[in-house]
């Protein structure tokens, strides 16, 4: 009877912030954890703050308690509806709206094909099935997918869909003779915003044997192909993860050519405009995780560049996709363009475009060839480190950084038209203290990210009261040190500068908020060594000391008492601006000064070698050694 | 008797302290000799998830704006860590919620706008989800509240500290259930101080008043009693509880409890409960032989009390002149009482009484023979001469003439006059 009449009320404790009510003789609530007696009186609960807690209605009559149930759902569902969240929100931040429906469905199509979820006559089919319901199997691979839409028939995108659709179609007889197979699936629904009404997976299962379950393995029918019993997640390539939602996503993005690389992509996600934390959350109700579903969808960190990267290659090879719409130098993804983003980014004179576009001419990635993922290679290039990597050449052919030559150049720059000539030292003062004062945001939006989902994540009953306290602890707390902190300060902090969308982490120019004067009109005439022809020769330009090693990994911190200090300085200004560790920055810089190395060899083989007859001979020898070793290297990497 | 040589002997374990400190200064010793080095936690995990990084990097953040007393920012950054608290990977959850715990009181105590709410909210959350802390809590926050004057809430939840249980928790916390009650019962104490003083001023017209203070008085006595059984330094509750014993006249239960805080071996040696005892007799107006005794255990632990003037003129009442010799120069060893006028003022008269005797230069010697070779330092140099002629002359005056009397070989410049005067 006491149980009855408390079980209705489960506002916290004000003192234990604990549910556990029980009703006195005389007809009070009192909690069973800290013996508190409180009133009962209708008054509305104000939860924020706390002591302030009462009864709000206390309803009489036998307590029901509601089966936890839910719908039956496969693994690869969730995915889609992580995925059509993802796309939703790209498209919200300015992605053409076709590349959710014509590029992204698409590439998931296809994947789920590949994989034998769906769109095929031999479905696979996961140790849950045979488990439970060896005879009513019919097509319950299928079924999963069976929302996905009718594929070929919704009509093929002008421009960015057309080669995917092309190549998609000659699957699509497969898709069709599936859909005959099972059942008719809707052929209206040709788009990823229909997966809401994946509801018909009647023929998984059946609820009987749903009710022998407790409410603990209440999840996903086929989680444990992706995750081991001991609780470890199976490594298998097909498999769906996390991370490879944003590798499809990355790949839907370059085959569509949106103005969006890889590194913004995950900047993004690092912001929480793309969801990607706790992107269960946009599951319908009655898709209830368990355990196991859990270690597949929860995740608690963003994964690397380099990671999502080689996991877009993998994916690529795996879906063999044909080759991709040429990137030419009209495109976003261009290299030439994205450098520009970054000239303007960092203060530098728009003259600076010239030598980028020098560089990358030198080493022959100017063409729609060299740019565009080649289907017999499936080699994905870095479209962003390549810009940055060109950028910083230039930078070195232009003002030497080997912390001698930039500042004679400086000193004469700044005893001419100081105005109008570009002087790096100048530049290097202004992006040292921005530098550092958008560091100092960055740590700040970092310490203060929220990772924690909107409600707290359990899969059993005792979990969720334990779960639920926490929160209601931690929510507390938070409430308190924010009223205090913003009673002192007077108003809330406005979002650092550098969060924004747009991903620009300094602003130039003569507003209040800038970070200081804009540089972008200086000539480069009279600060930089712009008038000497082969540029890539030894005396006026520098390589970083060759190491030997097997994997190209992790060069630069050995290196970096050898290295000019303003070279690892400009290498940490773009590791900021990028998002990257300087490692993988280095590493593409020395790619492409090798690119432009074997590029130059045959043009001025024959002068070399009578500039070199007149040097002295240990130098001689000593680049012999290092020519060869670098091609050794070559050969070594092209093989692997 | 017993219990007296054993509390003798201790101040010799304090100088072999002494001396173990004189030996750390030569070389082999040194080497063993370990400096404390601040042991500087690694918080950085080799391999993080983004959530333990964003959390250890607000912590780093809390801790620097804590150690440059930038409060607000503290605050702010205070806000966006209690994300720790849902952290279900590994088995900290005890340390999160102390550290929560820990630096939201100390960052509520220096910001201008908390309130006594701020700091209930916190311990009330903290207090039910660390149970392992529980008593600890309770005590924290019934200071704190003693601190804001607010005397029956912090009553309030001690009691509720003190009916307590939960199991296993409850016995690892002995030692906090025992202080919980000792505090009680101070202020139960307090509020019987009160009330007393109330009935003083309102000469009785409420009769419901003596009873609620007896209440008050049974109730804290009655804790009190238990509490002292348990080996401690309870100086300020033993003389709440000796107050009230001597207000309702119960001298035997007084004397009892003092002696036995006294001269109980399992108590720490503590020179405070012997200072109590002579305090209670000698307003009790014990003989002077009881209070010489007690003060002889003193003098044992603390040479240099105050009470050991008092000490001297007792023991000079009872004619026993050469232990009052001794007692004053043990005194005259601490550069505390080096320029006090009424020590010298005894010695001048106990050196005059002894005088007379025969025995006069042995005595002396006896007492001056190991004082030799660093008295003179002490008291008598030119510097000190100088310095008592101008600020003290009188000090001068008696100290001049002793000087020859203690150190008779020696010449001591601190005697001559100074010729500038």
């Amino acid at each position: 009877m006491e149980e009855e009449l408390a079980a209705d009320y489960t506002e916290a404790c004000s003192r234990c912030s604990e549910v556990q009510w029980g009703v006195t003789d005389s007809g009070l609530f009192f909690c069973r954890n800290c013996h508190n007696v409180i009133e009962r009186a209708h008054v509305d609960v104000d939860t924020t703050a706390p002591g302030t807690t009462r009864v709000s209605s206390v309803r009489k009559g036998p307590r029901v308690k509601k089966a936890e149930g839910g719908r039956q759902w496969m693994v690869c569902e969730g995915f889609q509806f992580i995925l059509k969240s993802q796309a939703e929100a790209l498209v919200k931040l300015g992605v053409d709206p076709q590349f959710k429906d014509e590029v992204l469905l698409r590439l998931w199509r296809l994947y789920l094909q590949k994989t034998h979820q769906a769109y095929t006559l031999t479905p696979v089919r996961s140790v849950c099935f045979r488990m439970r319901d060896p005879g009513s199997d019919s097509g319950s691979g299928l079924s999963s997918a069976s929302g996905l839409g009718s594929g070929p028939d919704s009509g093929s995108g002008p421009d960015s869909g057309s080669g995917l659709d092309s190549w998609f179609g000659s699957d699509s007889q497969v898709s069709d003779s599936c859909s005959a197979a099972g059942r008719p699936g809707p052929s209206s629904a040709g788009s990823l915003g229909s997966v809401g009404s994946v509801g018909s997976l009647g023929s998984v299962g059946t609820v009987g044997s749903a009710g022998e379950l407790s409410d603990w393995s209440m999840g996903s029918v086929d989680s444990d192909a992706y995750v081991s019993p001991s609780g470890k997640r199976r490594s298998r390539r097909s498999l769906m993860s996390m991370r490879k939602t944003l590798a499809l996503l990355h790949v839907a993005l370059v085959w569509s050519r949106e103005k969006m690389g890889l590194i913004q992509l995950l900047r993004l996600v690092q912001l929480g405009l793309v969801p990607y934390i706790n992107s269960y959350q946009c599951f319908p109700e009655d898709m209830k995780l368990n355990n196991r579903d859990g270690l597949i969808f929860r995740v608690q960190s963003i994964p690397t560049y380099s990671r999502i990267h080689s996991e877009s290659k993998d994916l690529i090879k795996f879906l063999r996709l044909p080759a991709f719409p040429p990137i030419s130098s009209q495109t976003w993804l261009h290299p030439l363009n994205l450098s520009l983003r970054l000239v303007s980014e960092l203060n530098l004179p728009d003259e600076m475009s010239e030598w980028v576009e020098f560089v990358l001419d030198q080493a022959d990635l100017m063409t729609p060839e060299r740019l565009t993922l080649d289907p017999s290679s499936y080699r994905l290039p870095h479209y962003e480190l390549l810009a940055a990597a060109a950028l910083i050449v230039s930078m070195k052919l232009l003002f030497g950084l080997d912390d001698r030559t930039e500042w004679e150049l400086s000193t004469e720059a700044s005893s001419e038209d100081s105005e109008r000539v570009f002087s790096l030292r100048r530049w290097y003062r202004l992006l040292h203290k921005a530098l550092l004062r958008g560091r100092r945001r960055k740590l700040q939006l970092k310490a203060r990210k929220q990772w924690l989902p909107d409600k707290p994540f359990y899969f059993s009953q005792k979990q969720k009261i334990v779960a639920l306290k926490r929160r209601r602890v931690s929510e507390q707390l938070t409430s308190c040190f924010k009223r205090l902190s913003s009673e002192a300060h007077g108003a809330p902090d406005s979002p650092a500068q550098g969060g924004g969308a747009s991903g620009a982490h300094f602003l130039w120019g003569q507003s209040p908020e800038a970070d200081g004067r804009s540089m972008s009109h200086m000539t480069l005439r009279g600060g930089a060594k712009i008038k000497q022809t082969d540029l890539l020769q030894e005396e006026n330009y520098w390589f970083a000391p060759f190491l030997h090693c097997r994997r190209c990994r992790g060069h630069l911190s050995p290196l970096t008492d050898r290295l000019p200090r303003m070279f690892l300085w400009v290498l940490q200004l773009f590791s900021f601006v990028l998002d990257l560790e300087p490692d993988v920055i280095f590493e593409s810089v020395v790619s492409l000064e090798r690119k432009l190395l074997r590029k130059q060899k045959p043009r001025t083989a024959k002068k070399r070698r009578r500039h070199e007859r007149d040097k002295d001979k240990r130098r001689h020898k000593r680049r012999k050694v290092k020519e060869k070793e670098k091609q050794r290297r070559q050969k070594r990497r092209r093989k692997q | 008797m017993d219990d007296i040589e054993n509390e003798l002997r201790i101040p010799q374990e304090q100088e072999s302290d002494r001396f173990s400190v004189d030996s750390a200064l030569d070389p082999a010793s040194a080497k063993k000799a370990k400096l404390p080095l601040p042991n500087i936690p690694l918080l950085k995990r080799k391999r993080e998830s983004g959530f333990h990084e964003s959390t250890r990097l607000c912590l780093e953040q809390i801790r620097e704006a804590m150690l440059y007393h930038r409060w607000e920012e503290a605050a702010e950054h205070m806000a966006y860590f209690h994300q720790i608290l849902e952290d279900t990977t590994h088995n900290q959850e005890v340390q999160h919620k102390e550290l929560i715990w820990r630096m939201g009181i100390e960052i509520l105590h220096h910001l201008p706008n908390s309130k006594l709410e701020d700091y209930n909210n916190i311990y009330e959350r903290m207090k039910h989800s660390v149970t392992k802390q529980y008593l600890k809590l309770c005590l924290e926050q019934s200071f704190h509240l003693l601190l804001t004057g607010h005397l029956q809430e912090a009553k309030n939840t001690l009691s509720v500290a003190e009916s307590w249980r939960h199991g296993k928790e409850t016995a690892a916390q002995a030692k906090e259930a025992i202080l919980i009650k000792a505090y009680r019962s101070l202020l139960d104490y307090v509020m019987w101080c009160e009330k007393k003083e109330n009935s003083s001023n309102t000469d009785f017209a409420d009769t419901d008043e003596p009873q609620s203070m007896h209440n008050y008085f049974r109730q804290a006595t009655v804790n009190l009693k238990e509490v002292f059984k348990n080996p401690g330094v309870w100086d300020p509750f033993i003389l709440s509880y000796v107050e009230m014993m001597e207000f309702y006249d119960d001298q035997e239960e007084a004397l009892r409890v003092l002696n036995d805080y006294a001269y109980d071996n399992s108590f720490p040696p503590n020179p405070n409960a012997h200072v109590y005892l002579y305090q209670y007799l000698k307003r009790h107006e014990a003989p002077p032989k009881k209070l010489i005794k007690v003060l002889r255990i003193l003098h044992a632990l603390v040479p240099s009390h105050t009470l050991m003037i008092e000490y001297c003129c007792l023991l000079l009442q009872s004619d026993k002149t050469k232990k009052a010799l001794g007692v004053t120069v043990d005194m005259l060893d601490y550069a505390c009482w080096r320029n006090n006028l009424e020590i010298w003022n005894n010695l001048k008269l106990i050196i005059e009484k002894l005088q007379s005797e025969d025995d006069f230069k042995e005595t002396v010697s006896e007492v001056m023979s190991e004082r030799m070779d660093w008295w003179p330092a002490l008291h008598f140099t030119t510097f000190h001469a100088a310095q008592d002629q101008k600020e003290n002359p009188e000090l001068w005056k008696v100290k001049a003439p002793l000087a020859k009397v203690l150190c008779p070989g020696m010449t001591l410049r601190y005697c001559e006059p100074r010729r500038t005067t």
